[in-house]
């Protein structure tokens, strides 16, 4: 999500509001005896605004649930969270008088400090790295699948290599990916090559001997196939895409030209593998500070609503 | 000797064996391989097959100049022979290299040509590997002279010499029957027996195998090569089935035809006559959207034809109301099925004990160009199919029953091939025609580009704006597959009009509905600078669902929305080819072209007039519309639905029958769920000319 | 070999349901939005179990209610049934009194609004300015408009001049006090002072606090031991009973002592009276001294009978009047008289007057018979004085000058007198209050750093300490501590 000038709205507005906030509150504040208190009229006021603005904040994640009900768009609350629950932290600035109060008034506005800085900084996480990972991870897949799709491009090297060096040795896997005319019918052999992957036929198959293919089967078996295993290796030269361009280009000077297309094939295959490290941690970061928000959120929420029962008891 | 022996024969009665590659016993000899050349102390060596024997002749057949003229010959003709050929593998007897073998030939000195001359897979029954080809010219006097089809002959001069079917088509496009005999005659692998995927049908228990020599006895196959069927022996099989056999399913997917020569079967949909339709709660807060299955009396589509026929895969079509129907002895179905491997379009139950025969392809094909078969063929459809063809057609609705008749007798059944075309834009009009089995594409063509207008499949007509409004096409019509057609002369056409005036305004009322349609859909393409960012099909589309990358999160919210809009089943995938800052999503794209509609078994899926695909209430689920969208938009939906048992008639039990589902633009909620539901104002359904207009005006790729 | 990409191998690689399945993100997402709302129930419920309330305080308590601190029952009681527990005014005044602040304040205010609790280790009587500002910002009384200022909204803005440095009544300020006394004077150095030529007196030497001890430098012993008829009406105007009430007790420093004759004045005022005498009269009453008087002469003539015989003195023939007999022979009763009437005549019209104000009530009162026309009657009673003695006039020295504020004079110990009273150096009349103006306080007392504490409290207080009532002491200390368990 971009802040940009389709937000004018809500921002224009959000700022009037916190300048007619700031202006009650600084009116109010200066000839209140003993100053500003939670529990005076514009006190409570400010209390129950900004609850209420956190309440609905809060609503984001309900209003997810249930994407299709006509309730509002979803961009509208997105946008509605986002300033209102901006604005709850000068409302309760304003209601508490900027003191932090006791332990638990404390706790809750440190709470809400961390909700609100969390949520900033995960609305500026929401402005860039969008563009970064648009930028940086072309071949992007949907995050929940990279697993998989890791292990299809696992399979597809495989058989890349296999076509230049014969069998090597890998247990083919008993699921390979069915073919899905539409995801949920089961795999019907129809004749038609199954086409499921992103994969080039096997077509001529050239083989080399032992002793040539030798360099790509030690550096496959070696490097490459558990780099495709395990990204995360810290150790694998083929994580890093300049000493991969110098792995490949050395393999390519060791390896016959009928070679090449394959090598040509494997280093894409380590590019796309790459890239999906990229897109893991990029999506980790763009998610992450959810971890933050959302639990925290929840806790100020429950505890608010403990504090507002509690303080009209007491 | 008598006189007019040639060298050869005289040679192989003294028992002096002349090789020879051209050269075959039934054949004119036409000395063009030159392997067979003797020394007779001319000038020159003399091919053998050709010299007639003179008296006082000397022959040498195996002095060294003979031999090396042989060896060289040879080793020229293995230079360009691409070894081992077809043959070679087949069954070993490539008679050029057994020959080569035996002369000690392994390795040939020379460079081998560059430029292949190609293979032709064109042929059901035959392959054709032009390479292994040595112009001996056998097959072309074994089809002249001995089966006298007259299909092959010479083209070409020098290197570029081959031989071709008719005037260079295919094969598999050619007048060729398949009779097999030039394959019999070739001495390489030029032209080798197929062997065809599955080739030989599993026989079950009640199967049988039986002689080419009993089905030569029979009347439907009369004319049909007995060598073809002999090579073919495992293409065909005669099965029993006992009453209450089921010997098809619906939707299943298969390659075989069946021709029912005793015993009576019922025909029928199994699959729920319902279309998936999605209700619910989107504006109450308590339901759910759930996916049900309503039919037509509850859930009533606009322009939904009333009492349409549903089209299946044999020679009766199914009434909407009450799908089931006969098929008796003489009724061929599955035709679609074993042409095209499309899936079953029903169920077929034995009723009583039926007999017949079950084909593959190879054989159907020849059957169908056989002429008793397709006259059987033809007479079945006229006799029972063709009058609720016409009907079908709204406007010959009120045709009184005796102008069906003579309809009926006047009308010619035509076939095409793949890819031919029925009729031309711009050519001019003199037929009306009526789809029997296969998929038919109209289209336009404008500068620029050619707009589909619609795919027609068995049971639709097109032909009458030609007959109409001038008597020019405005569509050219083309064949997608083996496709037949009924087709009403003018003549008749302007009779029938005339007596019914009725007809008249209903066609003229159609006609001027769909030429406004056609207009409406080329203003908009020709409205617009045409670019080409077509790498992706993009201009294809009418509706885009495009995401914004920039915008998006991956936070999964349009899939959920689109699921829980559709009972859990998301018709939308966030994943596709990007095009600039934008992901393409894979959803419905609403294609100019609709690749999906075509193959349908029973015509299930169509478009209206907005953009929205359509799948009928009797789609079967067999998935061949989401195997050809090229974009993998279609999935299948599976509902819970209690059929009838098959095994145990009168019983019911509980299945799973799958209906396919794609993209709806959410017409029943008003706004597309997925774009209601993007919180970040990422998803976007847009018509791709329209929103990337300013980038194509600006001028090409950024 | 080229590897290709196209929209359906793309999203055939996906299962359709994945959005379905959990991810380590979505887990750990889920189980933290459970897991740390669940740690605060149980934070919060611990605290309610163990009926610890005290996570609930909006503050620490004030310096005063320190001890209080755990036991929030003290203050926060239940009513029984009730959910609330606000703190009430019955809880402020189990333990103390809080007269209000005056009859004809229109709305009486709860404690607490003024002295707020919860707002940390702060003194809870320090009240903000904008408390007593609510009213006297603008004040309205019942019963009308009133001499108050109404306009106070802190020591800077609004707070008018003094009250007995503003006119009253169109009269200028005023010193009610009846001695006369030339500041000035007195600030000069002195010519002839008890012990010898030239002292310089400073302001200590006759003006001190209250319960000080110091060295008076110019006390009299005669006068110091004496104790005299006069009763504090006499002398001084009396101090507000809020002063005297309040619970701060006061040290007796804060105001300074009235002036004394016996220990400031009589050092160098000496009240001789006959040369024949070095005492002076009693600093008392006419009465007294006349009657003091006359056992003085009755003793000496007595002691002395040959001064019977009055020989004429030449010096006081000068009035022109019948010459007198060269001596003459009184009686005792005469010789006394006379010189009582001698006495008074100089003490009355003299001494006295120098710094009393005295009323005559009959025209003669105070004057001296003449000797001519002396009634030679011994049976006469020693009434010297024809007209009677005069009457002096009550002192009027006002102790407190502000009646209600406090000012502490010995908070102010580290200044000079002068520093403040600096009027004092020329002041000449009597009637002059010398009294610093506000504008003096101000130079100290204002808001911000680098002052001194200028809001309301410093020198105000809200409740009217003269109508305290006493609290019955209720609690027991453990009660206290404990909140009763």
């Amino acid at each position: 999500m971009r802040i940009d000038k389709t937000q004018r709205g809500w921002a224009i507005a959000s700022v009037a509001i916190l300048v007619v906030f700031t202006a009650v509150y600084v009116a109010y504040a200066v000839h209140a005896p003993e100053g500003p208190r939670g529990d005076s009229a514009l006190g409570l006021a400010f209390g129950v605004i900004g609850f209420g603005f956190m309440m609905f904040a809060a609503l984001l994640g309900a209003r997810k649930r249930v994407p299709v009900w006509r309730i509002g768009r979803a961009q509208a609350w997105m946008r509605g969270h986002l300033w209102l629950g901006l604005l709850s932290l000068p409302a309760i600035l304003f209601h508490g008088g900027f003191r932090f109060g006791g332990t638990l008034t404390s706790v809750l506005m440190w709470l809400l400090i961390v909700t609100v800085a969390s949520g900033v900084f995960g609305a500026a996480l929401q402005h860039y790295v969008p563009r970064v990972m648009t930028a940086d991870v072309k071949l992007e897949t949907i995050y929940d699948e990279i697993g998989s799709v890791r292990k299809l491009l696992r399979e597809e090297a495989d058989r890349a290599v296999e076509s230049v060096c014969g069998p090597l040795g890998i247990g083919k896997s008993v699921t390979e990916e069915v073919l899905r005319a539409g995801g949920l019918t089961a795999a019907r052999a129809m004749g038609v090559t199954s086409s499921g992957t992103v994969v080039a036929a096997a077509a001529e198959t050239v083989v080399l001997s032992e002793e040539e293919c030798a360099p790509l089967r030690k550096f496959y078996l070696g490097e490459m196939r558990p780099f495709l295993e395990e990204p995360k290796r810290r150790r694998a030269r083929v994580g890093n895409a300049e000493k991969a361009l110098g792995v490949f280009s050395g393999l390519r000077t060791l390896m016959p030209s009928s070679a090449q297309p394959t090598l040509q094939d494997l280093e894409d295959i380590c590019d796309e593998a790459r890239q999906l490290v990229r897109q893991e941690q990029l999506h980790h970061l763009l998610h992450g500070w959810l971890l933050v928000h959302i639990p925290v959120s929840l806790a100020l929420i429950l505890l608010g609503a403990v504090h507002a029962v509690m303080a009209f008891r007491y | 000797m008598a006189a007019g022996t040639s060298v050869f024969d005289a040679a192989r009665m003294n028992g002096t064996p002349i090789p020879t590659l051209c050269h075959l016993q039934n054949e004119t000899p036409v000395g063009v391989c030159r392997l067979c050349v003797v020394d007779t102390g001319a000038r020159v060596l003399t091919a053998s097959c050709v010299r007639p024997v003179e008296p006082g002749m000397k022959v040498v057949t195996n002095s060294e100049k003979v031999l090396n003229a042989r060896r060289t010959l040879l080793e020229l003709l293995m230079t360009d022979h691409p070894t081992p050929c077809a043959r070679q593998e087949q069954s070993g007897d490539c008679e050029l290299e057994t020959l080569a073998r035996a002369a000690g030939i392994t390795q040939p000195r020379f460079a081998k040509r560059t430029v292949s001359r190609g293979i032709d897979d064109s042929s059901l029954a035959i392959a054709v590997n032009h390479d292994a080809c040595i112009l001996c010219d056998r097959c072309i006097r074994g089809c002249n002279e001995i089966k006298n089809n007259f299909v092959l002959g010479r083209m070409g001069k020098g290197y570029s010499a081959g031989i071709a079917f008719d005037l260079n088509a295919p094969m598999g496009d050619s007048t060729c029957i398949s009779c097999g005999e030039c394959m019999v005659s070739c001495p390489t692998g030029a032209l080798t027996n197929k062997t065809v995927v599955g080739t030989t049908i599993t026989a079950g228990p009640d199967a049988q195998g039986f002689e080419a020599e009993e089905l030569l006895q029979l009347p439907v196959f009369q004319g049909v090569s007995g060598t073809f069927l002999e090579l073919n022996r495992g293409a065909i099989v005669k099965r029993r089935f006992h009453e209450g056999e089921i010997i098809c399913r619906e939707g299943e997917f298969g390659s075989t035809a069946f021709y029912i020569l005793e015993g009576k079967a019922r025909v029928s949909l199994s699959a729920p006559i319902a279309h998936v339709k999605t209700q619910g709660g989107a504006k109450g807060f308590v339901k759910r959207l759930t996916s049900t299955l309503a039919a037509r009396d509850t859930d009533a589509r606009d322009e939904e034809v009333r009492d349409r026929t549903i089209p299946i895969d044999a020679s009766v079509d199914l009434a909407y109301g009450n799908p089931v129907a006969e098929l008796g002895p003489g009724d061929l179905f599955g035709e679609m099925t074993c042409m095209n491997f499309y899936p079953r379009s029903a169920t077929v139950i034995a009723e009583s004990d039926v007999v017949a025969f079950e084909m593959l392809r190879n054989v159907l094909d020849i059957m169908m160009k056989n002429k008793t078969f397709r006259a059987e063929i033809d007479q079945n459809y006229r006799r029972r199919a063709l009058e609720n063809h016409l009907r079908g057609v709204p406007m010959f609705a009120d045709l009184s029953p005796d102008f069906i008749e003579h309809l009926k007798e006047s009308v010619e059944l035509q076939r095409f091939a793949p890819g031919q075309a029925i009729a031309r834009q711009g050519d001019a009009a003199d037929s009306f025609y009526l789809v029997r089995i296969g998929f038919v594409k109209i289209s336009e063509t404008y500068p620029g580009g050619e707009l589909v207008l619609a795919y027609l499949s068995r049971g639709d007509y097109f032909g009458e704006i030609g007959l109409l409004g001038g008597g020019v096409r405005t569509a050219t019509c083309t064949a997608l597959d083996h496709v037949e057609v009924v087709r009403i002369s003018g003549d008749d056409f302007r009779d029938m009009v005339e007596r019914f005036p009725s007809v008249r305004e209903g066609l003229e009322a159609v006609a001027a509905e769909r030429s406004a349609q056609n207009q409406q859909r080329l203003q908009t393409t020709q409205s617009l600078p045409i670019d080409q960012f077509l790498s992706q099909g993009l201009m294809e589309a009418q509706s885009l669902l495009i995401l914004d990358l920039q915008n998006c999160t991956r936070c999964d919210a349009c899939v959920n929305a689109c699921a829980d809009a559709h009972d859990g089943i998301t018709r939308l995938v966030r994943e596709g080819l990007r095009f600039e800052q934008y992901l393409v999503a894979t959803s419905c794209r609403q294609c100019r072209d609709p690749l999906c509609m075509v193959g349908c078994p029973v015509g299930a899926i169509r478009r209206r007039n907005s953009l929205e695909v359509i799948i009928e209430d009797w789609c079967i689920g067999c998935g061949l519309c989401a195997r050809n969208c090229p974009y993998g938009n279609i999935n299948l939906h599976p509902f819970d639905v209690m059929v009838e048992d098959l095994e145990r008639p009168g019983r019911q039990k509980a299945a799973v029958k799958q209906k396919a589902t794609s993209c709806d633009l959410c017409t029943h909620l008003k706004e597309p769920s997925c774009v209601y539901a993007c919180p970040h104002d990422a998803a976007h359904r847009v018509d791709p000319r329209t929103f990337f207009s300013k980038m194509l005006a600006g001028g090409g790729k950024k | 070999m080229a590897r290709t990409r196209t929209t359906k191998k793309l999203a055939q690689r996906v299962d359709l349901n994945y959005f379905k399945r959990p991810t380590g993100l979505k887990r750990a997402k889920f189980w933290l939005s459970v897991g740390l709302p669940a740690l605060a129930l149980v934070w919060i419920a611990w605290h309610g179990f163990s009926r610890d309330s005290r996570v609930y305080s909006s503050g620490r308590m004030s310096e005063a209610h320190a001890v209080l601190e755990a036991e929030c029952t003290a203050c926060h009681v239940q009513t029984a049934g009730a959910f609330s527990a606000k703190a009430s005014d019955t809880a402020c005044l189990a333990c103390h009194d809080g007269p209000i602040h005056h009859a004809r304040q229109i709305s009486s205010i709860g404690c607490a609004t003024c002295h707020t609790e919860h707002r940390g280790r702060v003194n809870i009587v320090a009240t903000r300015n904008e408390s007593c500002a609510t009213c006297h910002g603008d004040l309205k009384t019942s019963g009308g408009a009133d001499h108050f200022e109404s306009g106070i909204h802190d020591f800077e803005d609004g707070h008018p001049q003094f009250a007995a440095l503003r006119p009253n009544g169109g009269a200028p300020a005023s010193d009610p006090g009846t001695i006369k006394v030339n500041h000035a004077i007195h600030m000069k150095p002195i010519r002839r002072g008890p012990n010898g030529p030239n002292v310089q007196l400073v302001c200590g030497d006759c003006h001190q606090p209250g319960a000080a001890s110091g060295a008076w430098i110019y006390a009299d012993a005669q006068y110091t031991a004496a104790s005299t008829s006069s009763s504090p009406q006499d002398e001084v105007l009396p101090l507000g009973k809020e002063r005297t009430q309040r619970p701060r007790p006061l040290t007796g420093r804060e105001l300074m002592a009235p002036v004394r004759f016996a220990y400031a004045c009589a050092g160098c005022h000496s009240l001789a009276f006959d040369k024949r005498f070095d005492e002076g009269v009693p600093h008392d009453k006419p009465e007294v001294v006349q009657a003091f008087l006359v056992k003085k002469f009755s003793e000496y003539i007595a002691a002395h009978p040959g001064e019977m015989r009055v020989m004429r003195d030449p010096g006081r023939d000068l009035t022109g009047k019948p010459i007198a007999p060269t001596a003459r022979v009184l009686t005792q009763t005469q010789w006394v008289r006379e010189r009582t009437a001698e006495a008074e005549d100089l003490l009355w019209r003299k001494t006295c007057k120098q710094c009393h104000t005295l009323s005559y009530p009959t025209r003669d009162a105070g004057r001296r018979i003449p000797q001519s026309i002396q009634p030679i009657d011994e049976s006469s009673n020693i009434r010297s004085t024809a007209g009677g003695l005069p009457e002096i006039a009550s002192a009027k020295i006002t102790l407190q000058w502000m009646p209600h504020a406090r000012f502490d004079h010995d908070a102010h110990r580290g200044f000079s007198c002068v520093s403040c009273h600096e009027k004092a150096m020329r002041s000449t009349e009597t009637s002059e209050v010398l009294l610093p103006g506000i504008a003096t306080c101000k130079t100290c007392h204002a808001p911000g750093p680098g002052h001194a504490e200028s809001r309301c409290f410093e020198c105000h207080t809200y409740h009217d300490w003269s109508k305290r009532k006493e609290i019955k002491p209720t609690f027991i200390l453990p009660e206290l501590r404990t909140g009763g368990r």
